[in-house]
């Protein structure tokens, strides 16, 4: 089961996803950071991953796609709290150095 | 054409022909017995839509009638009122769990009866759709499934036939489909100097689309090597050509490498993929200790501009490499635990020095690990070996 939250914190648009990020639910998601981000055009946009527990190659993508998405609207994606198997995954695919990433929801909000 | 065929069973002629009158003005096409058993008779002959039966009859009564129409698998479907002298929930209930499918208190009026046929045959008409709809669907499931076999025999056809050999190396492979299809994809090609060019590839996702990009990386690949150079040159003319012509979602975590029998090495580019292992001696069975060939590169397919960088191991006589794909490693068990790069290093640390032996060995210790969790990703596994 994934679980999704999104709220506002003034420009910025912060999408909180706890559960499994699979092939099965990616279409969950897609929507969701696609409704976030023309509804609200974010500068920044923050995805906590604190609740995540697995990511698969097809939710690396959406985050890529996301990142992509954002750019096009001169916004900047931020991941924070990367739990250790994430970023585990994160390091093996190099993507750590594609995104920016923060250790907690705070330094991601404030780009720091 | 008439609306529907109806039978009308009663053991009173005059019911019977009020109600064959009434029906047959409306456009009905009406069939007639005078008690259960000559109505069998008579379904024997055609096939009613609807049957109007009288409950009390002799030789056979309604209800054994609308019990052995709903019992019998060809008949089922075939809409049975149940006309009844006798009124009350109670028998009307007792009717329904008989399996009619409706009931008309006696005395009726004609008319009420003809309005149940007419919402009875709006019923039926949405039987037939829905029937209709679900051979439809049955249909087009099985053209699809026939599709998707014959596409996976075609993409099993992409890869390299096993056991298979070229000057100075053996190689096997291990490739397990989630969906029947996958976006797994391993080449192993001859180089005209001496050597070869190898690569393991996963395709985020799974299935079809997967596939399709699965090809898509294999045909990119041989027209890079084709072109000379190493793996850096491959792994960025392939990162090109996939980040310009698949969707943003869409790339390939790899292995790229270049072996040379010659020189004793190996270069090699890792893209955003699991670490293989190389087992010096690993060719000639036993206790080995796998070195993980570790890298940092970007996967294939993400962004044009994305750095790779190439790597140099030794690559020896009786030396062997174990590729694979993280679909091997990454199945979650119920306790949440993952067999990992890990884990697979302790088994492939004692192999037969059979590589097909050595393959088989190493599923059967990821299945035994994820037991009784399946494998739910495309899984490969790729060993080759430099002869003696």
């Amino acid at each position: 089961m994934l679980n999704i939250q999104t709220r506002q914190e003034g420009n910025a648009s912060v999408v909180t996803i706890q559960g499994k990020v699979n092939f099965e639910v990616t279409a969950q998601l897609r929507d969701v950071i696609r409704d976030t981000v023309t509804t609200h055009q974010p500068k920044l946009l923050v995805i906590n991953l604190e609740g995540v527990s697995f990511i698969d190659s097809s939710g690396l993508g959406l985050l890529v796609a996301a990142r992509n998405s954002v750019d096009k609207n001169n916004g900047k994606l931020h991941l924070c709290c990367l739990p250790a198997q994430v970023k585990k995954t994160f390091d093996q695919t190099n993507l750590t150095n594609y995104f920016s990433i923060f250790a907690s929801e705070q330094d991601a909000l404030r780009g720091a | 054409m008439s609306k529907g065929v109806v039978l009308v069973v009663d053991d009173e002629a005059q019911i019977r022909d009020i109600l064959s009158f009434y029906l047959k003005r409306s456009g009905y096409q009406v069939l007639i017995a005078e008690n259960g058993a000559r109505a069998m008779a008579e379904m024997a002959k055609a096939q009613p839509d609807l049957i109007l039966s009288d409950l009390r009859m002799p030789e056979m009564s309604g209800d054994e009638l609308c019990r052995r129409v709903k019992g019998d698998p060809a008949t089922r479907d075939t809409y049975f009122v149940l006309v009844s002298a006798m009124d009350g929930s109670a028998s009307k209930i007792g009717g329904l769990n008989l399996g009619a499918d409706d009931m008309i208190a006696k005395p009726f009026h004609a008319q009420e009866v003809l309005a149940k046929v007419e919402s009875a045959f709006r019923i039926i008409a949405m039987q037939k759709e829905i029937k209709r709809q679900n051979q439809e669907l049955t249909r087009f499931r099985e053209r699809v499934t026939a599709e998707l076999a014959l596409a996976a025999s075609l993409q099993m056809g992409l890869l390299p036939t096993v056991p298979g050999s070229l000057p100075g190396f053996r190689y096997t492979h291990r490739y397990l489909p989630a969906e029947g299809i996958g976006g797994d994809i391993y080449t192993i090609l001859p180089l005209p100097e001496g050597g070869l060019a190898l690569m393991l590839a996963d395709v985020s996702g799974h299935g079809v689309t997967a596939a399709l990009i699965s090809a898509m990386v294999k045909t990119s690949f041989e027209s890079q090597v084709r072109l000379g150079g190493g793996p850096l040159d491959w792994a960025q003319g392939m990162n090109r050509y996939l980040a310009l012509n698949t969707l943003a979602e869409q790339f390939a975590t790899a292995f790229l490498a270049r072996l040379d029998p010659v020189q004793s090495e190996m270069r090699y580019v890792v893209a955003g993929h699991e670490a293989p292992f190389r087992l010096p001696g690993g060719a000639r069975g036993g206790l080995h200790r796998p070195e993980p060939l570790t890298g940092q590169g970007f996967m294939l397919g993400i962004d044009e501009g994305l750095p790779f960088s190439e790597r140099t191991a030794p690559m020896q006589r009786g030396d062997r490499l174990i590729l694979y794909t993280d679909g091997l490693v990454e199945v979650e068990r119920e306790d949440r635990r993952l067999l990992g790069a890990e884990g697979l290093i302790k088994v492939c640390a004692e192999l037969p020095a059979d590589a097909d032996a050595a393959a088989d060995r190493i599923i059967e210790a990821a299945r035994d690990f994820n037991e009784p969790a399946p494998f739910t990703d495309d899984v490969t596994l790729v060993l080759l070996d430099q002869v003696d």
